[in-house]
């Protein structure tokens, strides 16, 4: 067995509560690593073939990752892998926390769950294995208020990963939480929720050897050295909100359901002074360093942690300005266990659709913060708009018609992240052609957009390969975990992930073999989408933003035109091996091993 | 190329893209060096005459020089192309500038290295003027018709050519067999942003001798606007801020900044670069920004 794994994953079913253990052979692991690309795997394994996201059937995953339980920094991170009510395609979720440690030392590198509960319960996990406990009590609690309750009654060790109310409800972006982070994308707190699996409890029971310890010790001392450095800076000392006046000074804020790329009111929500005015704490997710937690206080003295998509999502994304709103909506969506940018980007649907007589809400107007509260809570109550709301973007905007498809800001369901694809057109084919949807942690093409080595406004062949080399990046990054805050410090990625791996798991691996394991995942999921009806019109932008130009400050207009973003299209299909329909051609399948 | 192009040049997304045309061929015997490799704020006059015209086209930026010419080094893209015979003046520099950007552009904006004072607003604005009934757009600034710092359409290439090949080596050949519009000081400063950023019209003033150069390196460098953004601006104070500073390097140095690699800038919220070189323009805002903007 090689170092950082124990090689199997306990399967639970949720129909009688039994469990079964899953062998993970070497070379599973080797090519997929664990967290993302171990997940993908697991769902290609198990999940039945066409099953809706939301049936009993469909598999949900806890997934770790070799470098779980090492010193390195930023390690402690899960993924959450299923398929997503939203997409109805792989979606993979990460958080950080103790969780991950926990989860992992229970002796497994994932814990899938499947079936359905009974009733409302929790899942407990630890070294005497799974069980099944009432959840009735913690039943309606957000996910912190579940956390706690359980933590009371199991006692001291129990990490808890829980829902909300918006979970139980299956709103199609429900989240699932443990200790204030979020494993937030893609609507899998929803699956949980048609489990009426309210949390999963775990205890850590065993340890885990790395291959070579001192090598690892020595790798640890070395990141976290360097993630004190410049390259972190950003995310210590402002945190990711830091992005909302850069962003809105180059045109890259959405604003107004992407309607504008600059937000006049910008500076109501800007980091530099809200860290001034209403910053209480700063503090680091589990076995990190870095430490881009920056907590902030609203109105009536409630505290949260505030990230730039959460404010770009309720601010500028629904026009509201007044940070008291933005600050209460962002944790009602906590509260409630919903993501942040899937609620703020179909809240702005409705918005507009409101605005233009397309749905019956003459009180939800962009810029009205008590109506983006008001929208919020129908979400998690089910009540007035909620239900048709909690289906996110794409499928609302299939109800209400109107010509709304054409304006609703997802892609394949997905809603768009804070970052303008008209003026960053190497993310707009990231954002198009990644399997989880519009996302930016998936594809964080973007930084070639930022670099100031292609022209962001004219995108072509150079953005193609930028695209895929930050997809590649990523894929590797999230499936051994580490934090992508921590990008910045490697010069060679590969090359030094490579290192680090080996430290850990003893192989031989090198810069070109996490090479190819990176394709290899990228693959694997675009395999799962396909298995799953994946169609080549899924690898698309909303229409507004091929149709609709943006008059930037310069005075120079940015457009994406279909022709152009199909050209880059083609251009990745290309680079992945894949034929100009978007499969994978014979040859790639081969020489990646994907074995499926 | 990057921002304003022909947005602002023609107020219409999508049409004819326009090239510009630096000659760098003469001979600078009065300056007594290349007029190209004079230094220019850390930079050159012809690196700097090059990216100042390539911020107001959509289309190629070409340097015509004289066969075999060193020149000094050019942002990356900048085509150069030779003179087919020393000593032709203007004219034959005009033509093959013409000829090289037809296959790109149907309009392009021509003019000398020596131009230091050049705005992006005065190229714009004389590229406006070039209508479509209309063969080339001519300033008449400051009291002087000025052929090397107008715009022209490709398609008048062939008859340069021609010119040249006759021996009628003037430009005011070319301009009595096309259409052309004069644009004196007054139609020029129609234009409001030109009225306002280059009200005296310095755009047209050229350096013919050292002591040219010695004055025009006395005059301060244009007003522009900085700001900086996230932990960029805990460093230091906070929103927009005046400064002078002829390249985006001179404009960090002003605000205590480097453009290493934790460090880029924008200019005028589009394109997002760290090279120092980039010249700066009375009216431009730069935002720098952290390298790992983004989430």
């Amino acid at each position: 067995m090689p170092g950082g794994y124990f090689g199997r994953a306990l399967v639970v079913d949720l129909d009688d509560g039994s469990a079964a253990t899953l062998a993970l052979p070497d070379e599973v692991l080797r090519r997929y690593l664990g967290g993302s690309g171990l997940g993908t795997w697991l769902m290609h394994r198990l999940a039945p073939p066409g099953v809706d996201a939301l049936a009993p059937e469909a598999p949900l995953a806890f997934v770790f990752s070799p470098l779980v339980g090492t010193p390195l920094t930023t390690s402690a991170k899960f993924a959450v892998v299923a398929k997503s009510p939203l997409t109805g395609l792989l979606n993979d979720a990460l958080a950080s926390s103790h969780f991950a440690i926990a989860g992992k030392l229970t002796g497994h590198d994932a814990i899938v769950v499947r079936g359905r509960c009974e009733r409302p319960s929790a899942l407990l996990v630890d070294g005497d294995g799974a069980r099944l406990v009432d959840a009735a009590p913690e039943w309606g609690l957000t996910a912190a208020e579940a956390e706690a309750s359980l933590g009371d009654r199991l006692g001291r060790g129990w990490r808890v990963a829980s829902i909300g109310p918006a979970g139980e409800r299956q709103v199609h972006f429900a989240t699932v939480s443990h200790d204030g982070r979020h494993a937030g994308r893609g609507g899998l707190g929803a699956v949980l929720g048609a489990k009426l699996l309210k949390a999963v409890a775990v205890k850590a029971a065993t340890r885990v050897a790395s291959a070579d310890p001192a090598a690892v010790l020595a790798a640890a001392k070395d990141l976290r050295a360097r993630s004190f450095g410049p390259a972190t800076a950003k995310y210590r000392e402002l945190g990711t909100l830091a992005n909302l006046l850069a962003f809105n000074a180059i045109n890259t804020l959405p604003t107004r359901n992407f309607t504008g790329a600059t937000f006049a009111e910008a500076p109501a929500l800007a980091a530099e002074d809200l860290a001034e005015a209403r910053s209480v704490a700063r503090n680091s997710c589990a076995s990190c360093t870095i430490g881009c937690e920056h907590i902030y206080a609203a109105k009536g003295g409630r505290t949260m942690r505030v990230e730039y998509e959460n404010v770009f999502a309720l601010g500028p994304m629904c026009g509201v300005s007044d940070p008291d709103d933005v600050l209460l909506a962002s944790s009602r969506c906590d509260d409630l266990g919903l993501d942040t940018i899937s609620t703020g980007g179909t809240i702005a649907w409705a918005m507009e659709c409101a605005e233009r007589g397309l749905i019956d809400a003459p009180w939800l107007r962009f810029g009205d913060g008590a109506a983006l509260l008001r929208a919020i809570g129908e979400i998690g109550s089910g009540e007035g708009l909620g239900p048709l709301l909690a289906l996110g973007s794409r499928r609302a905007a299939q109800q209400v018609g109107g010509g709304s498809e054409r304006f609703a800001p997802h892609v394949k369901g997905l809603e768009l992240p804070g970052y303008e694809p008209r003026t960053l057109q190497t993310m707009a084919l990231g954002l198009a052609v990644n399997a989880r949807g519009a996302d930016h942690n998936r594809s964080g093409a973007y930084e070639a957009d930022l670099s100031g080595e292609v022209d962001r406004l004219e995108g072509g062949a150079a953005h193609v390969h930028a695209a895929v080399e930050t997809e590649d990046r990523a894929a590797i990054m999230d499936s051994m975990i580490l934090c992508k805050f921590l990008r910045g410090v490697f010069t060679e990625p590969f090359e030094e992930w490579a290192r680090l791996l080996s430290s850990v798991t003893g192989w031989d691996v090198d810069g070109a073999e996490l090479r190819a394991t990176a394709r290899r995942i990228v693959l694997a999921k675009r395999m799962f989408n396909l298995r799953e009806g994946w169609l080549p019109a899924d690898d698309w932008l909303p229409a507004r933003l091929l149709e609709e130009t943006l008059q930037i400050g310069s005075g120079r207009v940015a457009e994406l035109t279909p022709a152009r973003l199909r050209g880059m299209i083609e251009g990745y299909y290309t680079a992945r091996g894949l034929d100009g329909s978007g499969r994978p051609t014979a040859a790639a399948l081969a020489g990646l091993a994907l074995d499926m | 190329m990057d921002e304003g192009g022909l947005a602002g040049a023609l107020g219409v997304a999508g049409t004819a893209r326009v090239a510009g045309v630096v000659l760098v061929g003469g001979r600078s015997s009065r300056m007594g060096s290349p007029k190209g490799d004079l230094e220019w704020h850390g930079s050159t006059l012809l690196r700097r005459t090059t990216a100042v015209v390539g911020r107001a086209v959509d289309g190629p930026v070409l340097v015509v020089r004289a066969a075999g010419q060193s020149l000094p080094s050019l942002a990356p893209g900048v085509e150069v192309h030779d003179d087919p015979r020393e000593g032709r003046g203007p004219l034959q520099g005009i033509a093959v500038g013409l000829a090289a950007a037809a296959d790109h552009a149907d309009m392009a904006f021509v003019c000398s290295t020596d131009m230091p004072f050049l705005h992006v607003a005065f190229v714009r604005a004389v590229l406006h003027a070039l209508a479509p009934d209309v063969d080339v757009a001519l300033p008449v600034a400051r009291g002087y018709p000025q052929p090397l710092a107008a715009a022209y359409r490709t398609a008048l290439a062939p008859l340069a050519e021609a010119l040249v090949a006759a021996d009628r080596l003037r430009p005011a050949f070319l301009f009595e067999q096309c259409r052309v519009i004069r644009l004196d000081d007054a139609t020029l400063r129609t234009d409001p942003l030109l009225a306002a950023l280059d009200p005296d019209l310095d755009s047209v003033v050229n350096l013919n001798e050292p002591a040219d150069y010695e004055a025009a390196r006395a005059v301060a460098a244009p007003e522009i606007t900085v700001q900086c953004f996230g932990v960029l601006a805990a460093q230091g104070e906070r929103g927009p801020r005046s400064v002078r500073a002829a390249t985006l390097a001179e404009a960090a140095a002003a605000v205590s900044l480097a453009l290493d690699q934790h460090v880029l800038a924008a200019l005028n919220g589009d394109q997002v670069t760290r090279d120092g070189h980039l010249p700066l323009v009375a009216g431009d805002t730069v935002a720098f920004i952290s390298a790992d903007a983004g989430g």
